[in-house]
C-alpha cells in the first residue's frame, strides 16, 4: 500500500462530522455537554439549582433576620414590596408596616398594611450577625427595611420570619440530599463495583442483600429507623442519623447500576488490551472502567436526590426526622400542621411546599437530560 | 515465507480452556464448555499462522489464552524469543503468575475484533497509545509524545491525530490506532484476532497490507484469526482449522487450499460466496450447527455434520496425524477420501 492511499482514507473517511468544531478537538465531555444543552428544560433546571445552592450556602447573609428571632408581629401574612405609595409617588422599593387588630369574635390578630408608615428597602444593610459559611462574623445582610421591618414570607407563631426560616431550612434540606448521595455514590461504587469485578460468591451474596433491602417498603423502613433516633441527641447527630436511614436505601439503586456496568465494561476489548500490556487492576478500574461508568452513576444519583429530599421532609413532617429547633422543610412543614393554619395562615406551607416541589422538579429535569447526555457516543 | 524447520517462536501443546466449570452457590455445576479442548501446533519466527473456523469455534479464547488475557485450564504454551541464546529454554506462558508474565507481555501484543469496543472512548490518542509505552516504562514524559507520533505514523494516521478521541475516527482509523497501541512494545508476536471481520472490504485491504508492511520491517510473527477464508488465503503461510475447541487440519496455504483433507474445510471453502452467480457449486454444503462444545458428540466432533461419515467416526475419536509431510488432518478417511478445494471448482466450472 502507498502512503497516497493511507493519507487518503483519512481524508476521505475524515472525522464523524461535529457541529461547528471542523479542526478542534471534540474531548467526551465537550460530547456530552453539547448532547445535555439540546435540553432546554434541563439547562434551565441546572441554572436554578446551582442559584438555589448558592443563596442556601449564603443563607445567614441572604436572609434578613436568624430562623430563631422573634418578634411581636404573630401569624403576620407576607409584606408585599411596592415601589409607589398610595398618592402615586415614587418612592423606591419599600414595604408597609402593619396595622394590627384583633377580630372581636375569633380572637385572631388581624393584619393591615398601615399606610402611614413605609419602611424603605435598602441592599447590604447591618442586622444581627451572624456567621458565613462558618468561616467568620459579621453584620452585614444583603438586603433589610433599615429602622422597620420586612417579612416578606410572612411570620410563624412566634413572629419569627418565614423567609429567613426557608432559607436556613434548605441548608438542612438540600444538604440531606447531597451529601446523603455522595455516601450513596461511595457505598454504591465500592458495593457493586466489587460485585461486578469480583463476580462469583460474593455477587450473588450482595444482590440478595440488595434484593432484600429494595424488597422492604420504603417508608415504614424509614419511619422504623428514624423513630429509633434517641430524641435527646443534639441536633447534629440526630441529622446525621436521618442521612445514613435516607442512605441506606439509596445506596442500592446505585450499587445496581455501577455492578452493570462493571459487568459490561470488563468484557470490553480495551479492558483486556490494557490487561495485555500489562496495567495492574488498580490502573484498569481508576483509568479504563471508572471513567466510563461515572456518567451513569450521576444520572442515577440525580434521579436519586429528589427521592431523599422527599424522604426527609416526609419523615419530618411525620415528626420522626428532625425536630425543632432545627429547621428544615420538613420541620416547617410539620409546624404548619393544624388545621387552623392550613386555612388561615397559608403562608406556614405554601412557603415550604413550593420549595420542595420546585426543587425536585427541577431536579428530574436534570437527571432526564443528564440521562440522555449519560452516553455521549449513541446518536 | 518461513519453511525451514526453525525452532518455533510458539509452540502450543495440549491446551484446554473449559468455561464455567465452577459451581456458584446456587446453581448446579453446569458441563463446562469446552471453548478450546487440546490444541496443538507451532508457530515458526516470522510467519503468519492462521486460525480459521466458524464462529464459536474457540478461536478468540484460543487468541487469548495465548495472549494470557485468560489463563488456559490447561496445556502448555512455550514461547522462545527469537534470536535468544541457542542453549536456552522456551518458558512455559500458561502457568507464569501475573509478575511473572511481566517481561513477557512486551512480547506478545494483541490486536482485536471490534474497532468500537476496542479503544476506551474517554482517553485521547496519546493516553491510548502511550499508556502501554509508560506502564512498561519503555519511556517518560516528552519521550512517550514522541513514540505515540511516530507509531501514529507508521500506521498511516497523522501525528496531530493524538490529542482526539476515539469517536472522531472511522472504522479502519480505529484498527490502525489498535495497532499501534500494539506496536508500542516492540512486540514480537502478535495475536490477531479477526482484525479486519468488521471492516468494509476495501479498507480490509488497506489493514491487511498495513500488517503485511509491519511484519517485513519489524520482524513480528502473527497468529492471524479470520473466519473469513479469503483473508486467509491472502495473509497467512499456514493455516490451522479449528472445530469445536479442536485443530481438525493444519497445512500450508498452497496445500489447504489445492487439496484440503478434511471434510470440514471442503465444506468451509464451498461455502465462500464466488462473485459470478452462475457458478452454484453441486458441494458440500454445511449443514446443521456448530456443535455444543458444553456436550461434544461422540467420536469424531464433526460426524453429525459429515457427508462422509462412517459407523467408526461415529464411535471414535480420530488424532490429528500427519498424513502427508506437513499436512495434518484429524480424520478416519483422510488417505481415501478425495476432497475439494477452491481450485477444482473452478476447474469443473470451466468444462463445456
Ligand atoms: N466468557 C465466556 N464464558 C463462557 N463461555 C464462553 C465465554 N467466552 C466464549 N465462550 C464460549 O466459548 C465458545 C468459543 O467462543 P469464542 O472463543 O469466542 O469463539 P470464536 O472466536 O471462534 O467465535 C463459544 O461456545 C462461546 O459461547
Ligand atoms: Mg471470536
Amino acid at each position: 500500500m502507498t502512503a497516497e492511499a493511507t493519507t487518503s482514507e483519512i481524508g476521505d473517511e475524515g472525522a464523524v462530522a461535529v457541529p461547528a468544531a471542523v479542526g478542534k478537538v471534540v474531548s467526551p465531555a465537550r460530547l456530552t455537554w453539547w448532547k445535555f444543552r439540546r435540553h432546554r428544560l434541563a439547562v434551565a433546571s441546572l441554572v436554578f439549582l446551582i442559584a438555589a445552592y448558592l443563596v442556601t450556602l449564603f443563607a445567614s447573609f441572604v436572609s434578613p433576620s436568624s430562623p430563631s428571632t422573634r418578634s411581636r408581629y404573630l401569624y403576620a401574612p407576607p409584606q408585599s414590596v411596592h415601589l409607589f405609595d398610595k398618592d402615586g409617588t415614587f418612592r423606591g422599593p419599600f414595604v408597609y408596616g402593619y396595622r394590627m387588630s384583633r377580630d372581636p369574635k375569633t380572637m385572631r390578630l388581624v393584619y393591615a398594611d398601615d399606610p402611614s408608615r413605609i419602611f424603605p428597602l435598602a441592599l447590604f444593610v447591618r442586622g444581627e450577625t451572624h456567621e458565613v459559611l462558618g468561616l467568620f462574623e459579621t453584620d452585614l445582610h444583603l438586603f433589610g427595611a433599615p429602622g422597620g421591618y420586612v417579612f416578606l414570607a410572612g411570620t410563624d407563631a412566634f413572629g419569627r420570619d418565614m423567609l429567613s426560616r426557608l432559607l436556613h431550612g434548605a441548608q438542612i434540606s438540600l444538604s440531606v440530599g447531597m451529601i446523603s448521595v455522595l455516601l450513596s455514590l461511595v457505598l454504591g461504587l465500592l458495593i457493586g463495583g466489587v460485585s461486578g469485578l469480583f463476580g462469583g460468591r460474593i455477587d450473588t451474596v450482595i444482590q440478595r442483600i440488595i434484593e432484600a433491602i429494595i424488597a422492604i417498603p420504603t417508608i415504614p423502613l424509614w419511619l422504623g429507623l428514624a423513630a429509633a433516633v434517641p430524641r435527646d441527641w443534639p441536633p447534629v447527630y440526630q441529622y446525621f442519623a436521618i442521612l445514613l436511614v435516607l442512605s441506606l436505601v439509596s445506596w442500592t439503586s446505585t450499587a445496581r447500576v455501577a455492578r452493570g456496568r462493571f459487568l459490561a465494561l470488563r468484557e470490553q476489548d480495551f479492558v483486556t488490551a490494557a490487561r495485555v500490556y500489562g496495567a495492574g487492576w488498580f490502573r484498569i478500574i481508576a483509568r479504563h472502567l471508572v471513567p466510563n461508568l461515572m456518567s451513569y452513576v450521576i444520572v442515577t444519583l440525580t434521579l436519586a436526590i429528589p427521592g431523599i429530599i422527599i424522604g426527609e421532609t416526609a419523615l419530618s413532617f411525620l415528626g420522626v426526622g428532625l425536630k425543632p429547633p432545627t429547621v428544615s422543610w420538613g420541620v416547617l412543614l410539620q409546624e404548619a400542621q393544624k388545621i387552623q393554619t392550613i386555612t388561615f395562615y397559608p403562608w406556614l406551607w405554601i412557603g415550604p411546599a413550593a420549595c420542595v416541589v420546585s426543587i425536585v422538579l427541577a431536579f428530574n429535569f436534570l437527571g432526564d437530560g443528564a440521562r440522555d447526555a449519560a452516553d455521549p457516543f449513541s446518536r | 515465507m518461513n519453511t525451514t524447520p526453525a525452532e518455533p517462536i510458539l509452540r502450543v501443546e495440549g491446551l484446554c480452556k473449559h468455561y464455567g466449570a465452577r459451581r456458584s452457590m446456587f446453581q448446579a455445576a453446569a458441563a463446562p464448555i469446552r471453548a478450546v479442548d487440546g490444541v496443538d501446533f507451532a508457530i515458526q519466527p516470522g510467519e503468519t499462522f492462521g486460525l480459521v473456523g466458524e464462529s464459536g469455534c474457540g478461536k478468540t479464547t484460543l487468541g487469548r489464552c495465548i495472549a494470557r488475557a485468560l489463563d488456559p485450564t490447561s496445556g502448555r504454551i512455550l514461547y522462545k524469543r527469537p534470536g535468544g541464546a541457542d542453549g536456552e529454554e522456551p518458558v512455559d506462558l500458561a502457568t507464569l503468575s501475573p509478575s511473572g508474565m511481566r517481561p513477557y507481555r512486551r512480547d506478545l501484543q494483541m490486536i482485536f475484533q471490534d474497532p468500537i469496543t476496542s479503544l476506551n472512548p474517554r482517553m485521547s490518542l496519546l493516553d491510548i497509545i502511550g499508556e502501554p509505552i509508560v506502564i512498561n516504562g519503555i519511556a517518560k514524559g516528552r519521550a512517550v509524545r514522541d513514540m505515540v507520533a511516530d507509531l501514529l505514523e507508521q500506521v498511516g494516521l497523522r501525528a496531530d491525530h493524538m490529542t482526539r478521541y476515539p469517536h472522531a475516527f472511522s472504522g479502519g482509523q480505529r484498527q490502525r490506532i489498535g495497532i499501534a497501541r500494539a506496536l508500542g512494545l516492540s512486540p514480537r508476536f502478535i495475536v490477531c484476532d479477526e482484525p479486519v471481520s468488521a471492516l468494509d472490504v476495501s479498507v480490509q485491504a488497506q489493514i491487511l497490507n498495513l500488517l503485511q508492511d509491519l511484519q517485513a520491517s519489524r520482524q513480528l510473527t502473527y497468529l492471524f484469526i479470520a473466519h473469513d477464508l479469503g483473508v486467509i488465503e491472502y495473509i497467512c503461510d499456514r493455516v490451522a482449522v479449528m472445530y469445536v475447541g479442536q485443530v481438525v487440519e493444519l497445512a500450508s496455504n498452497e496445500a489447504l487450499f489445492s487439496r484440503p483433507l478434511h471434510p470440514y474445510t471442503e465444506a468451509l471453502m464451498a461455502a465462500v460466496p464466488v462473485p459470478d452467480p452462475a457458478a452454484r457449486r453441486e458441494a458440500a454444503v454445511l449443514e446443521g450447527e456448530l456443535a455444543n462444545a458444553a456436550n461434544p458428540p461422540s467420536g469424531c466432533t464433526f460426524h453429525p455434520r459429515c457427508r462422509y461419515r462412517t459407523e467408526a467416526c461415529k464411535t471414535t475419536r480420530p488424532a490429528l496425524r500427519e498424513v502427508v509431510p506437513g499436512h495434518f488432518v484429524r480424520c478416519h478417511r483422510a488417505e481415501e477420501l478425495t476432497l475439494a478445494g477452491p481450485s477444482d471448482y473452478v476447474a469443473r466450472e470451466a468444462r463445456p
